[in-house]
């Protein structure tokens, strides 16, 4: 009897199962959802080094951005550096892939003309730490170099970088670059082989907002004693990057600011500069 | 039975309003559709004399009640429903375009998946509705505005792909009527799923043949706010609240 009325409940309730699900249908999701890009750093570059950060195939970025050569101390009759003169660069990259851009950029200091290829290597972390690391080789050409006192300056540079970077919690992104130019003064006697090291750390504060901090240690030599330091603001909308800076250093193009900086990192040294990139898609 | 607008399937934007639910195919006076296809709702008790032993079989179970199982299990839904499913290797597109002042911002995924549930083997006019279904669902991180930076910004701080991944339109199909050139309009009633949020809404597509299944084209609007999509201020000259979606696809029959 016990037997008979299980099998009557079972029966009649089992219909009532089917009918009961959520999707009584054969579909099923093919996969699972595309996974979201890992980031790091949001820009391309920091204030003056490189990220491991690329642009999607086929963007386009265009930059200006400006190097005020008087120190915000000198005040209010230099419009705290304002009134110039400045040093500017102005940039287009380019990218050909997801993961490796061209850039080609342009520095009114001793004209000189940059091109530089970026390949992002390897990101990992998704789920945890997400980390990314590109490399960076580049060709500068001095146009108007300074004159040594002896012979003839070398025009062209060469540099290569390694940029490895990760996301500490959810706001903290920090980074390491370390450097090797060829020729960094084109007037020396000799040509020398320089190597840096640059760290630099970004702190989203907001969806728009950031802070950003660089260090690049560098090797003393005549005219380029000190290391280069830089801080500022950075704002971002979906399409462009706004950073405002105060710094050291004022030698835009990577093979400049690499090799070191005139000007100790004292706040009466500091001079004001930004950057603004915009993105394009055509 | 209620006329559905001529044009580009569109409705207004927001809707947060479901409509009573109809009687499809009720006419003054005239019974409704469902009853007229013959799709009873059935209650499995009905008519059924539980203490009467006498009609049991040889499983020992009531002939009664094993007809009435038979029944539900058998229910237009569970038997006589075609289920079609997007066809994921077709040209599909799922576009929306946000016209704002100074730029147009337009975003294009092909990921869109899901699946139709009809009552018959193919969609007519007038056709039984009772239990149908239409399930959509975009996957929102594979959205491309053309500017990676773009993308992060729309991933990460409006839509919040990593918790609401999907955009998901649960409905069934309320109303089929003939437009010209073989093209049905359809209206659907369901939950549009975005954010985390759900609304009622109604979309009208407009649904053709394509080989042993069909191509679909639905139209609407929505508005951001009503998903509790944050529009930062920064923003406010790029997006508009109110985005236009546009949902082409095709669909063949469940394999």
């Amino acid at each position: 009897m016990l037997r008979r009325g299980l099998l009557v409940a079972a029966v009649l309730l089992a219909p009532l199962g089917a009918r009961g699900q959520d999707r009584p249908v054969r579909w099923q999701r093919a996969g699972d959802a595309t996974e979201i890009p890992i980031t790091v750093f949001h820009s391309s570059q920091s204030a003056n080094l490189p990220t491991a950060e690329t642009l999607l195939q086929g963007e386009w970025q265009f930059e200006i951005s400006h190097r005020f050569v008087p120190a915000v101390s000198d005040g209010v009759d230099a419009l705290w550096g304002l009134d110039g003169p400045v040093n500017m660069r102005l940039g287009l990259a380019y990218a050909f892939h997801d993961r490796a851009m061209v850039m080609l950029q342009r520095s009114n200091l001793d004209d000189n003309l940059d091109l530089n290829i970026k390949v992002r290597m390897f990101e990992a972390g998704r789920e945890s730490t997400p980390v990314m690391v590109a490399v960076v080789a580049g060709a500068a050409w001095n146009g108007d170099p300074p004159q040594p006192f002896e012979g003839s300056p070398r025009a062209w540079q060469y540099y290569a970088q390694l940029t490895a970077n990760v996301m500490l919690g959810e706001r903290f992104a920090l980074g390491v670059v370390p450097t090797l130019l060829r020729n960094p003064l084109p007037d020396a006697a000799e040509v020398e082989n320089a190597f840096s090291v640059g760290v630099m750390g970004q702190v989203y504060l907001s969806q728009h907002v950031s802070v950003l901090g660089e260090w690049n240690i560098s090797e003393e030599r005549t005219g380029l004693e000190y290391n280069a330091g830089t801080f500022g603001v950075e704002l971002e909308t979906g399409g462009h990057f706004f950073k405002l800076l105060l710094s050291n250093s004022v030698r835009p193009n990577p093979a400049q600011f690499v090799a070191g900086t005139p000007f100790p990192f004292e706040a009466g040294e500091w001079r004001f500069g930004f950057n603004v990139t915009r993105l394009l898609a055509f | 039975m209620n006329q559905i607008p001529s044009g580009e399937p569109t409705l207004p934007a927001g809707g947060t309003q479901r409509r009573p639910q109809q009687l499809h195919g009720a006419q003054d006076g005239a019974a409704p559709e469902r009853w007229e296809c013959g799709y009873p709702e059935l209650n499995p008790l009905d008519g059924i004399d539980l203490t009467n032993n006498k009609n049991w079989i040889d499983t020992g179970v009531p002939g009664p009640l094993f007809l009435a199982s038979f029944l539900l299990v058998s229910s237009p839904m569970g038997a006589f429903g075609q289920e079609f499913h997007v066809d994921r290797d077709a040209d599909n597109e799922v576009r929306f375009i946000s016209q704002a002042p100074i730029e147009e911002v337009v975003g294009v995924t092909d990921r869109i998946d899901g699946y139709i549930l009809l009552n018959g083997p193919r969609l007519e006019a007038g056709s039984a509705l009772e239990g149908t279904q239409l399930y959509l669902e975009v996957d929102l991180a594979s959205l491309d505005t053309g500017l990676g930076l773009r993308n992060r910004h729309m991933r990460d701080n409006y839509l919040e792909v990593k918790e609401f991944p999907y955009a998901v339109f649960d409905a069934t199909i309320d109303r089929v009527e003939a437009a010209a050139c073989g093209v049905f309009r359809v209206a659907a009633q369901g939950g549009l799923n975005i954010h985390g949020v759900e609304r009622a809404r109604e979309i009208l597509c407009d649904v053709s043949e394509r080989g042993e299944g069909y191509w679909v084209q639905c139209a609407f609007d929505v508005l951001l706010s009503d998903f509790d999509i944050d529009i930062p201020k920064m923003m406010f000259l790029k997006l508009a609240n109110e985005v236009r979606l546009k949902l082409n696809f095709a669909v063949q029959p469940a394999p």
